[in-house]
């Protein structure tokens, strides 16, 4: 498909988020097109987390709009903007701590399983103990699956917090999946990984794309940012310094003073 | 039925001890989501009066009176839930204790419910202890398919990372107000329990204590199951029953043998120490918490410990 065809997933103006005096992010215009890769990069304190707690709506924004398939997406709570189809990672893990690897992922499922509160409590007590088994077993079988899309099969009844670090990045992408998006924000997801393990990254990170699921990117390896990116925007201070393809982003003299300092600019 | 059973002084013991578990349940109810509240005395308080006027003002019966206290104090609970919401740790609790604290100000100066003298000749109920019993069955079956449910399970997410849950698509507000709501419930029948079987409060009876021991049950007895709060309560407020009776055995320990080792004296003074009527008991109650956060901060029963016996039972 030619790149002009594409429609947008994600289309944001003017992003801005102040606090106190510091601008963190400063009228950011962004596109991200439907079922690409798009990484977001730049140095530490660009304001790149901040863009994901704004597209999440887990900060509200001071000005600027974001449209998600051509719907702006107004002041909605975190989970609403998760029921129309946005879900993330944390750069942080945020597992569940006492939960265990299954339970976590059908966290995720609960939104679209349950949409209503008095849904979900009917389901709990009401409701015949054989309806509540098929809807439980659907879940779970989902989630089973997802385990196995991740690499996570055989490990649904061990806690989250007992994972090793790198399948608990795996773990919460699961988590992420499960909620059924259409727009996927990774924060950092090579982070704390051995090259073995970002090796398995890269090729997860394709296989969800071709699920069908648009992906926004923020992380430093740019080996990996580099491989597997369509697009690639770059942050520095709240603004945007580049966007283009990754080869473009690479002989973009503005990004590598940006890495490397002024006098390593050509 | 049951009535027939039991003289009635351990009729008594077994219906206080019924409406502290129901207590307990109501504490849990809100803290399954994360939300501490030391408001639960205010709440029976609420459910207290609002059965007692209609059993003693209006002659509703108390089958009819019983769900209504739960009713006034679930809505009650709804509306205080409302800016519960936007505040977490140390400041729900206070505004939970200055809830409770309003309750107990409004039942002061309520000429109506009776005011400074305290609402008395509540009608008895000769079979409070059947209603304790069946609310103690219905709220533990309710809870055990809560905890299987997937209700249940967004619950504990809430309770572990309230951000993470909400991100995950979990509807955060509606679950803490509905969690939030059913303890008020909870509590205002625990409350319609009491007065019915007390047949006097006034607006001391619900007191900071009150919500303080409440807490102490879910703290003692384990919050991350739902036996927890039955165990805790039961098992701090039967604790000087039994000292009472280890006592009373000791009578029959020939006399020769306590002079050797005066068992008894340290009976009596635990059982002392620890009678519901006795502010020395709040030391022990200080002592225990003390030794549980050391020992076992997640109370005396945890689910952990449920799933390993239940492992060990099926490989046994």
């Amino acid at each position: 498909m030619p790149e002009a065809a594409r429609p947008l997933c994600l289309d944001i103006k003017g992003l801005t988020k102040r606090f106190g005096g510091f601008y963190a992010l400063n009228g950011l215009d962004m596109a991200v097109a439907t079922n690409h890769i798009h990484a977001l990069i730049g140095p530490n304190g660009a304001g790149k987390t901040t863009f994901f707690n704004l597209i999440t709506g887990v900060l509200p924004a001071d000005d600027g709009t974001i449209t998600f398939e051509d719907r702006t997406l107004d002041d909605a709570r975190p989970s609403r903007r998760t029921l129309r189809g946005i879900a993330r990672t944390f750069q942080n893990i945020r597992l569940f701590p006492h939960l265990t690897v299954l339970e976590t992922v059908m966290i995720g499922e609960h939104c679209r399983a349950y949409p209503s509160v008095w849904r979900a409590l009917g389901a709990a007590v009401l409701r015949r103990p054989f309806a509540q088994v098929g809807a439980e077993r659907r879940m779970r079988d989902n989630a089973m699956e997802l385990l196995g899309f991740l690499g996570l099969a055989g490990q649904h009844d061990e806690k989250a917090s007992n994972l090793p670090y790198g399948d608990q990045r795996k773990l919460e992408m699961a988590r992420a999946l499960a909620t059924q998006p259409r727009l996927l924000l990774l924060d950092e997801p090579a982070a704390g990984l051995n090259p073995h393990e970002t090796e398995e990254l890269d090729a997860v990170i394709t296989r969800i794309r071709d699920r069908g699921v648009t992906i926004v990117l923020v992380e430093h390896d740019m080996n990996l940012v580099m491989g597997i990116s369509d697009r690639v925007t770059v942050l520095n201070f709240g603004t945007r310094i580049a966007d283009g393809t990754p080869a473009q982003i690479q002989a973009d003299p503005a990004v590598i003073e940006a890495y490397l300092g002024e006098d390593a600019a050509p | 039925m049951l009535h027939a059973l039991f003289d009635g002084y351990t009729r008594s013991i077994l219906v206080f001890t019924g409406v502290n578990i129901i207590a307990a349940y109501s504490f849990y109810a809100p803290f399954k989501t994360g939300q501490v509240s030391l408001g639960q005395a205010g709440f029976m308080a609420v459910g207290a009066y609002a059965s007692a006027i209609m059993t003693q003002k209006f002659g509703v019966p108390f089958a009819l009176a019983f769900p209504f206290g739960g009713l006034v104090a679930g809505i009650i609970g709804v509306l205080v839930g409302f800016p519960a919401l936007r505040i977490k740790g140390i400041y729900l609790l206070l505004l939970t204790l200055a809830f409770a604290e309003i309750v107990q100000v409004v039942a002061l100066s309520w000429d109506f419910a009776g005011g400074a003298q305290g609402f008395r000749q509540i009608p008895f109920n000769p079979s409070i202890l059947e209603y304790v019993v069946g609310a103690i069955v219905v709220l533990i079956l309710f809870f055990a398919r809560l905890e299987r449910s997937s209700l249940g399970r967004a619950m504990d997410a809430i309770h572990q990372d309230e951000t993470a849950a909400e991100v995950m698509g979990v509807d955060v507000v509606r679950i803490k107000l509905l969690a939030f709501g059913l303890g008020a419930v909870i509590a205002g029948l625990a409350g319609a329990l009491y007065a019915h079987h007390a047949t006097y409060v006034d607006s001391s009876t619900f007191n900071i204590m009150v919500a303080v021991e409440i807490l102490m049950f879910v703290v003692v007895g384990g919050s991350s199951t739902y036996w927890g709060p039955l165990l805790g309560a039961g098992f701090l407020t039967l604790l000087p029953e039994f000292l009472r009776t280890l006592r009373d055995w000791l009578e029959l320990v020939p006399v020769a043998w306590t002079n050797f080792f005066p068992m008894n004296r340290v009976y009596d003074f635990l059982h002392d120490a620890l009678d519901f009527e006795n502010a020395k008991r709040l030391i022990v109650y200080g002592i225990i918490i003390i030794v549980m956060m050391i020992l076992r901060p997640d109370g005396l029963l945890t689910r952990d410990a449920l799933r390993r016996w239940r492992w060990t039972a099926r490989h046994a």
